[in-house]
């Protein structure tokens, strides 16, 4: 069957193809454009260099599929469905490039590649239609029957759904007619096919032609239709995903990034959607709503108003609404600059209490197919809340006066600090700096009576070890963590730049930390500011300790633990193996695992500064947790952070489970196994 | 210059209070040293009968300002009467009780007869020479200084509630009363009181309290924070809480002692049930005196307490309680 | 309405106080210093009264440099300008020499109120701000928990705090007013504030700029000398209380209350 040449109303086809073309093209490339100046608007960010590695990032996951596959579980099968699509669509886009050109070259066909690509390619292409129809069934099934929680009802999916079944379903029609039309031109592989052209066999064969003639412009208007839903829809997540995964930040996954002019800047961090860089809004273009993030976010689980989906979604319809007056306003030159008379960004698009939601666990981001950064856009609107109008919930003022006075977030004398080791003989760095590893304790280490006693555990393992170590003592400050990530960038640099001058000054090289929130900001964050220590967290270090045999792990300890997982140690610097493999070390312990366990952990809900605040909404996330750990049965939780410690047993005592289960850091029980 | 001693002798309620009297015991042994007489000030309205108790506690002399100008107390008219006085008679000494009254009118009082004041004592007397000296805190009692003075006159302090005796009353002893002419209109008086709200059962805010009892977790209900309200009414205390409490949904979030919550520093604290956590202590770590009541002898709060029961709260608060009313009685 | 607030430098609360071997002073090596607390309280009362009425904040502080950067914490939270009083010979002063030297500095300058911190948190006098009214021949009100200016900024209304209950006075303008806890929230002050406070106006002035005299400010115009400062007595750490049961234990620790602590 000659396409090419048909007419139609004496118009020949290939005119009218190059007219549905055009049009296409025309829809298509004015919202492409129209997208990528909207995402100029954004502020510089530079997101280019190693583009090895970036492109090797965007092999493996998009090609791969690891992006939809890395996190299939048993109760969640989608990204099987997302891979089947995605490959069944590769291999369509190519028979794609076949169909068209048959509208303008007459008697083109597979052929062209060779006999046996002609052979076998169209069952190639049945069996991916089917695959794929198979998915969307699948996935219409779970989003409208078994409901998961992660996805919408929108209206949205259905359509992209519908138009892809379509898709898949006009192929075999076309495939079918075309089998009756030009049985010579068709080999019989094509099973799908060929059960469509049985199906029409009593069909006339003039009508025949032209009913291949209607499927084929039928199924040519389907793609041209689906190229121009692409970018209208959360379906653009297919044009720009491979954009945003190979500029996806190559910094330390734990590093927030800094405001590096300080003293110059007029205003700081983000109140208006155009101050995000283009990368950030790039994000916004590229979320599917899949819906992982949620799922995932211990704010949105404990049923606060954040949902990084939603976050992420609202900041993109605001940006397209507000994009309009912004490329106005810039046209126009700088005669009047105009107020914007729409929602404001925060408070109306996002609201504050949303802002304060987010314990900046990272595994919205962790979750992430596509690797959009969410919490580094909460934290610039926490930025423009603490800096420019001193508005953050009441109780963190007292923190941040605190950390400025005292250096610590209770405001417990500074010259205190090193108390806790009076009677331990610890080295202090200001008496003898001769020493192979400096231990920061941290401000929970040092003041918390809880949390002492870890530091004095360790203080033993080291003594045990024959390990030469020192302390800071009262020269030692909080490292800034919870201040940065509430959004006080500035008490944060202080703190680090003093921090950096001391530890320097003493000529550090290596720093032992037991915080997580200590180990991440000194390792990733303190190099912003020159601070380039080799930093390692206890577990690692004991671990170390364990495998040169210096330390020997000979009591039993006969409990069922239970390892959580803190954010800090593990999804930003993924340390999952050294924790569990020093408990599997113990005699006598017996390892469960939690559900959310390792990347998928759940937060303590002590993160990015909720520490300090009071969690007003929604349920308490330490209980929450505190029900992962119950349900896997332990007697102990074991733990490797202050907070996660202090948020568990918090929340034991709220449950009065005293008597079943024990809060302990791992330290503790290292201790124990070595006495 | 004369070597009398002069109290001012604070009225509330139409009663002398009682460190006007603990001033009359000290002022009475002092001017026995320097040969000189004791009197006191009376000032107010109708209140002249009450110099009969400032004789039986040691007054020689009592001046009795008795106006209608004087029934509120405003700075401008007292220290006027006072300064008009010490101008009369030039005693050597001048003696305050530090209460609010107290604090707030002697600087006025010193500031306008240009002498020295050493206000909030814990301590006075008279050295081996006869002069007077003070002892008084600093830096939240974190250390204590001795005062001396310079020549001018008098020498002035203000001295703490409860912290010297009051010598037993010779009922006998009669003053002599020396009415003062008061001469001031309310023109003069440019603070003119327009109303005072009495917070009588209210409690003062928590940031302001002297005194304070707080629950915890070990309260185990509700129901059991009226233990510490009884002992609370009776020590005219506030009632506190810790976030465990006030999670638990027991006290509301007003009552929330504690980082998070509010930073108190009363004379006195007292944790009922409550362990200690870091965060609780950084909320009232600077109260003067602590008083820990926890089952748990292991709990964090034995760190910092003064005194600790290790006992269950829920004995030990009610018996308390009745000690504390029996003291009251007692007077 | 233009507003004084009068600021000293203290030590943290948090500090631990050490004594001299001597006697003559505390040991300030390792002191970090803050605003006083209650004058935080003064400091946000007068940038609300400002945003109410206009006018402008000043901040009067005394002290050697290092005070500098506690009136930049003021110019920081918003204030317009500061004055700083600096001379060694204004150290060491009691109330009535401290309150002489701001007195003097006050003159020549435009103002409807003073406020003053209700006390200083290191030498816990309690006596500047009325010493202060009564060297410029102003009422004062003490303790206020909350004011309001009235609309002619001739007279203010305050709510003082006194025993058992709250005083509403009325109070002629100009007046000093010394501020406490309750009376507002201080602000946090905002970056953009810390920056511009390095460019606001300070006036250092030194006691020949004051006009006045060596021998009448500081420790030589004080009318009260320290003579000897002393630790407080050991407090005996964490006493439990023995005994068999509330009976025998509570009565023990009514006592020691009473007798030792001196608090009931």
């Amino acid at each position: 069957m000659n396409i090419a040449s048909y007419t139609i109303l004496g118009i020949p086809n290939f005119v009218l193809l190059t007219i549905a073309i055009i049009a296409a093209l025309v829809f298509f490339v004015n919202r492409v454009r129209h997208l990528y100046i909207v995402l100029r608007i954004g502020k510089e960010d530079d997101r280019f260099k190693e583009p090895g590695e970036r492109i090797k990032a965007v092999l493996k996951r998009i090609l791969l599929q690891i992006c939809v596959l890395k996190d299939v579980t048993r109760n969640d099968l989608a990204g099987i469905g997302h891979a089947t699509i995605f490959y069944g669509f590769l291999c369509f886009a190519f028979s794609y490039i076949f169909m068209f050109a048959r509208g303008f070259i007459p008697g083109l066909s597979f052929h062209l590649l060779g006999g046996a690509f002609a052979h076998y390619f169209p069952l190639i292409l049945d069996i991916a239609g089917l695959l794929v129809m198979t998915a969307v069934i699948w996935g219409l099934t779970r989003r409208y029957i078994v409901k998961p929680p992660r996805l919408e009802l929108s209206l949205e999916a259905v359509l992209i759904l519908g138009w892809i079944f379509s898709l898949m379903l006009f192929h075999f029609i076309m495939e079918g007619f075309e089998i009756n039309t030009d049985p010579h031109e068709m080999p019989t592989l094509a099973f799908m096919g060929a059960a469509f052209a049985g199906f029409f066999a009593n069909i006339e064969t003039t009508t025949q032609e032209a009913l291949f003639v209607a499927s084929w412009w039928i199924h040519v208007l389907l793609v041209l239709g689906f190229m121009v839903l692409i970018p209208y829809s959360k379906h653009l997540h297919l044009l720009l995903a491979p954009f945003n995964i190979y500029f996806k930040s190559r910094e330390p996954k734990g590093a927030l990034v800094p405001i590096l002019d300080m003293e110059e800047a007029e205003t700081f961090g983000v109140c208006n959607i155009e101050e995000y860089t283009w990368k950030q809004l790039l994000d916004l273009y590229c979320c599917a709503h899949c819906g992982r993030c949620d799922i995932n976010c211990p704010a949105y689980l404990s049923e606060k108003p954040l949902s990084p989906k939603d976050l992420l979604n609202d900041l993109k319809v605001h940006l397209l609404e507000k994009a309009s007056f912004l490329l106005e306003n810039k046209n126009g030159g700088d005669e009047e600059t105009k107020e914007y008379e729409g929602p404001s960004l925060i408070g109306d698009v996002i609201s504050e209490d949303k802002i304060w939601a987010c314990v900046t666990c990272g595994s919205c981001i962790e979750q992430c197919p596509v690797c959009n950064e969410h919490v580094q856009k909460i934290i610039d609107m926490r930025r423009y809340l603490v800096l420019m109008e001193s508005k953050f919930p009441s109780e963190v003022q007292v923190v941040f006066k605190n950390m400025e006075n005292n250096s610590n977030p209770w405001g417990i004398g500074w010259a205190t600090r090193a108390d806790w080791a009076k009677d331990l003989g610890v080295k202090i760095m200001s008496d003898d700096s001769d020493v192979d590893i400096l231990y920061w304790v941290g401000c929970a280490g040092s003041f918390d009576e809880r949390n002492k006693k870890i530091s004095t555990s360790l203080v033993n393992i080291f003594n045990k070890a024959g390990v030469n170590f020192g302390i800071l003592g009262a020269e030692e400050k909080c490292c800034g963590d919870s201040a940065r990530r509430i959004g006080n960038e500035y008490l944060f640099q202080m703190l680090a730049m003093e921090t950096i001058e001391i530890l320097k000054n003493y000529n550090v090289k290596k720093i032992v930390t037991q915080c997580p929130h200590c180990f991440n900001t000194l390792k990733n964050e303190y190099p912003q500011f020159g601070g380039d220590f080799e930093v390692v967290h206890t577990t690692e270090f004991i671990m170390d300790l364990i495998e040169k045999g210096k330390l020997k792990l000979t009591k039993p300890i006969d409990k069922t633990v239970a390892y959580h997982d803190s954010c800090y140690l593990g999804r930003y610097n993924a340390i999952y193996d050294a924790p569990r493999k020093i408990l599997e070390g113990i005699p006598g312990i017996n390892i469960v695992e939690m559900d959310r366990n390792r990347n998928k952990s759940m937060c303590c809900g002590a993160g990015g500064g909720r520490m300090w605040m009071e969690e007003h909404l929604g349920k308490r996330i330490n209980e929450m947790r505190l029900q992962d750990a119950l349900d896997a049965n332990p007697n102990m939780v074991c733990t490797a952070c202050p907070y996660c410690l202090t948020m568990f047993e918090d929340a034991i005592k709220e449950k009065g489970v005293e008597e079943s289960l024990a809060g302990k850091d791992i330290v503790e029980l290292v201790e124990e196994a070595t006495a | 210059m004369g070597n009398s001693v002069l109290v001012f002798a604070e009225v509330k309620d139409g009663r002398v209070k009682k460190v006007a009297l603990e001033m009359l015991s000290e002022g009475k042994k002092m001017a026995e040293k320097l040969g000189g007489d004791l009197s006191a000030v009376l000032m107010g309205s109708g209140i002249e009968s009450l110099a009969e108790q400032l004789g039986q506690y040691g007054a020689d002399k009592v001046y009795v300002a008795d106006n209608e100008v004087l029934k509120d107390y405003t700075c401008d008219a007292y220290a006027k009467v006072m300064a008009d006085l010490i101008k009369a008679n030039e005693p050597a000494i001048v003696l305050y009780g530090a209460t609010i009254l107290g604090k707030d009118l002697s600087p006025r009082v010193a500031a306008r007869v240009e002498t020295g004041l050493a206000s909030d004592c814990t301590d006075i007397g008279l050295d081996d020479d006869g002069k007077f000296t003070a002892t008084r805190p600093m830096f939240a009692g974190k250390a204590y200084v001795d005062l001396s003075f310079t020549d001018s006159k008098p020498n002035m302090a203000s001295v703490r509630p409860n912290a010297l005796p009051v010598s037993p009353p010779d009922e006998s002893k009669k003053a002599e009363v020396v009415k003062v002419d008061v001469n001031i209109s309310p023109d003069d008086i440019r603070t003119t009181v327009k109303e005072v709200m009495k917070t009588a059962g209210e409690k003062p805010d928590l940031t302001e309290a002297e005194v304070i009892v707080s629950g915890g977790r070990g309260m185990k209900g509700p129901e059991n924070f009226k233990l510490i309200e009884d002992l609370a009414d009776v020590l005219g205390a506030t009632v506190g809480a810790s976030r465990a409490a006030v999670d638990a949904g027991w006290r509301t979030v007003d009552d929330q002692v504690g980082q998070t919550g509010k930073v108190v520093s009363p004379n006195l604290y007292i944790a009922c049930g409550i362990s200690g956590a870091i965060q609780h202590l950084a909320g009232m770590s600077t109260s003067k005196y602590i008083v820990a009541v926890n089952k748990d002898s292991e709990a964090p709060i034995f760190q910092k307490a003064d005194y600790g029961i290790v006992d269950d709260l829920l004995k030990v608060v009610p018996v308390l309680t009745e000690e504390i009313k029996k003291l009251k009685a007692e007077g | 309405m233009n507003v004084v607030v009068c600021v000293k430098q203290v030590p943290d609360t948090e500090s631990v106080i050490k004594v001299k071997p001597d006697g003559s002073d505390i040991i300030t090596d390792d002191l970090k210093y803050v605003m006083n607390p209650y004058d935080e309280y003064g400091v946000e009362e007068a940038l609300q009264i400002k945003e109410k009425f206009g006018g402008s904040v000043t901040i009067l502080c005394m002290g050697p440099s290092r005070v500098v950067e506690t009136i930049r914490t003021g110019l920081a939270m918003g204030a317009d300008k500061a004055i700083h009083l600096d001379d060694p010979a204004l150290e060491g002063g009691d109330a009535f020499a401290t309150a002489k030297a701001l007195a003097e500095a006050l003159k020549g300058i435009e103002y409807d109120l003073v406020l003053c911190g209700k006390q200083a948190v290191d030498d816990d006098l309690s006596q500047t701000g009325q010493t202060l009214a009564e060297l410029l021949g102003f009422p004062h009100a003490s303790l206020i928990q909350k004011l309001e200016i009235a609309d002619d900024n001739k007279s203010a209304t305050v709510h003082c705090q006194v025993e058992g209950g709250l005083a509403v006075l009325d109070v002629s303008l100009p007046a000093v007013l010394t501020t406490q806890k309750g009376l507002n929230e201080p602000r946090y002050a905002s970056l953009p504030g810390i920056m511009k406070a390095k460019k606001k106006p300070l006036d250092t002035k030194d006691l020949a700029a004051l006009g006045l005299s060596a021998d009448s400010v500081g420790c030589a115009g004080s009318k009260t000398i320290i003579t000897k400062m002393t630790p407080p007595p050991e407090r005996a750490a964490g006493k439990v209380i023995e005994g068999e049961g509330p009976q025998e234990t509570v009565p023990k620790l009514v006592q020691l209350l009473r007798e030792e602590a001196k608090v009931i």
